[in-house]
């Protein structure tokens, strides 16, 4: 087996970081530009009020949140926005308060032109570690689309940062040899 | 602390960099994905069941590529049998997932993934105890008549049963050195992908023990064969899960960046043992893993009583990685002085290789 080929190593890892680097740098900006949680909360699986749970995290029966409906493009605070199924969810939606919910009126009323939330985002169970979602992350449709980018990015992710790794270990001189399976009694 | 925008909670980076690093290095050894430890050690950290799932799948589509890229620099990896296998497991997952469904809609999910579980995880643990106790035994017999020893030794004749099936069409592994018929590669794939299914996982710790004991590849091989078996069964794992809204993108990319570290010293830390090594790390993998399946099960028969047990459960499994990570560690550090000619203790010679 030839020895390591220092020089090609170092190329290799420097061509491979650089890809891993500029994958990296636009994962980053898809998500700061907001398209990654887009493609998360994409549309609306049931008719409802599109909200920003984490609003609401320490609502109450006692205290609490009221939230002021409208047609908002972006939920900013105590905002909900009413949606049908199959709608683009506005920006900032991280779940929807379905329609039965309100109807009920155990957790959720509608009031005039206000939604009362009487639960916090959140539940923790006193056992174990589990944790319940009230409404975040409830009645959102992601994007199939998204989805196919989401695991193309992180098998291409996987391909560059190994490819890099393999640069890396070439580039320090550290040999790494086919193993021989079959040499001695087995 | 991060806020994690999809998932709406809080967590520190370093501990999922750290969650992703210990699993890689063991998976990047045992051939596995270790779906059925980071799922805990994530809900540990606060995030929702759901999303600790689909988190941990998709970083596991991942890690498997990067640790196949070292397998194949290392020629682990048999091409033929590894694409031989995945239409089967492909066909056996989607089984699973429907016969997970069927169970769930019967009210039994949660029992029937845990008896099912420990049973199977008990009985490869045994069983993987017994044989690898053998080989162990059989290297030391060996040694001390003078033989020189390879990678593998198995003690099992079982491989040879399943090699004579001559059902045609027969497939020639070149790098396995196996001929067998390619229905018997592709029943161990539904076989193995039907378990992966029906419990949420990538089925890793199926596959090496039936590669190993059934098709009879080596060990190295089937380690290095089942991670680009992974690598579609988890990329397929992660779209749907992704479609299903339990994917936080952020908290896949730092795990992936601290597995790819992981996955880098674990496939390499292979090319220091023995076949048996690798077996029994699984072993012991496996048999801790029960230990925390079997908790939760009697939480859930003792109908939730005892909250302990859940907790312990959890604890139970996060120690598991931190063990296994020192253990192939310890394998590496005797390897390298067992190869500089220093003391090691009595039971590392018959696991570790004492060259290349």
């Amino acid at each position: 087996m030839a020895e390591v080929n220092r020089t090609r190593g170092t190329i290799k890892f420097l061509v491979w970081t650089v890809i891993s680097g500029a994958i990296i740098a636009y994962f980053w900006m898809q998500y700061y530009n907001g398209t990654l949680l887009k493609q998360y909360y994409y549309k609306a699986k049931t008719s409802g009020w599109a909200v920003h749970a984490n609003n609401f995290k320490d609502a109450s029966k006692d205290k609490p949140a009221i939230l002021q409906i409208g047609k908002f493009d972006k939920i900013e605070g105590l905002q909900a926005v009413p949606v049908k199924k199959g709608d683009l969810l506005p920006t900032n939606t991280n779940g929807i308060i379905d329609e039965k919910t309100v109807k009920e009126g155990k957790r959720v009323k509608l009031d005039g032109n206000t939604l009362i939330v009487m639960v916090p985002s959140t539940i923790k169970d006193s056992k174990g570690f589990k944790y319940r979602d009230t409404f975040m992350h409830k009645g959102i449709e992601t994007d199939p689309w998204g989805g196919a980018w989401a695991v193309a990015f992180i098998l291409i992710l996987g391909f560059t940062l190994g490819t890099m790794a393999e640069g890396f270990t070439d580039m320090i001189g550290m040999k790494i040899s086919k193993i021989k399976h079959y040499e001695g009694v087995h | 602390m991060y806020e994690f925008a999809i998932a709406g909670m809080s967590a520190p980076i370093f501990l999922l960099v750290l969650t992703g690093m210990t699993v890689g290095m063991v998976g990047g050894f045992i051939g596995v994905g270790g779906g059925y430890m980071v799922t805990p050690a994530l809900i540990v950290f606060g995030f929702p069941g759901y999303m600790a799932s689909g988190i941990d799948v998709m970083h596991i589509a991942g890690k498997s590529v990067v640790a196949t890229i070292r397998h194949r620099q290392l020629g682990n990896i048999d091409w033929v049998l590894g694409l031989a296998m995945v239409g089967g497991t492909m066909m056996g997952v989607e089984m699973g997932v429907r016969l997970l469904n069927l169970t769930k809609e019967l009210g039994l999910s949660g029992m029937a993934l845990l008896f099912g579980s420990v049973a199977i995880m008990v009985g490869l643990f045994v069983y993987t105890q017994i044989e690898t106790h053998r080989a162990h035994k059989k290297i030391d017999q060996l040694t001390e008549s003078g033989a020189e020893v390879g990678r593998e030794l198995k003690a099992t004749k079982l491989p040879m049963f399943f090699q004579n099936i001559s059902l045609k069409p027969i497939i020639r592994c070149h790098v396995a050195r196996i001929i067998i018929s390619m229905w018997v590669v592709v029943i161990v794939g539904v076989a193995t992908g039907v378990l992966a299914g029906f419990f949420g996982v990538g089925g890793g710790f199926i596959r090496v023990p039936a590669l190993v004991y059934v098709v009879g590849a080596t060990t190295h091989i089937a380690v290095g064969t089942d991670l680009l078996e992974i690598v579609v069964s988890g990329g397929y794992g992660a779209l749907r899960h992704f479609m299903s809204g339990n994917v936080d993108m952020i908290a896949v990319f730092f795990m992936i960046i601290g597995a790819m570290l992981g996955a880098q010293f674990g496939s390499i830390a292979t090319s220091f043992v023995r076949g048996p090594a690798i077996r029994y790390i699984l072993s012991y993998s496996l048999g801790l893993a029960t230990v925390g399946a079997f908790m939760r099960l009697v939480y859930l028969l003792t109908a939730q009583k005892y909250g302990f047990l859940n907790f312990f459960a959890v604890v139970f499994t996060v120690g598991e990685m931190i063990f296994l990570c020192l253990f192939i560690l310890s394998l590496v550090y005797f390897s390298v002085r067992y190869r500089g000619g220093k003391w090691v203790p009595g039971w590392i010679p018959a696991l570790v290789v004492q060259k290349d």
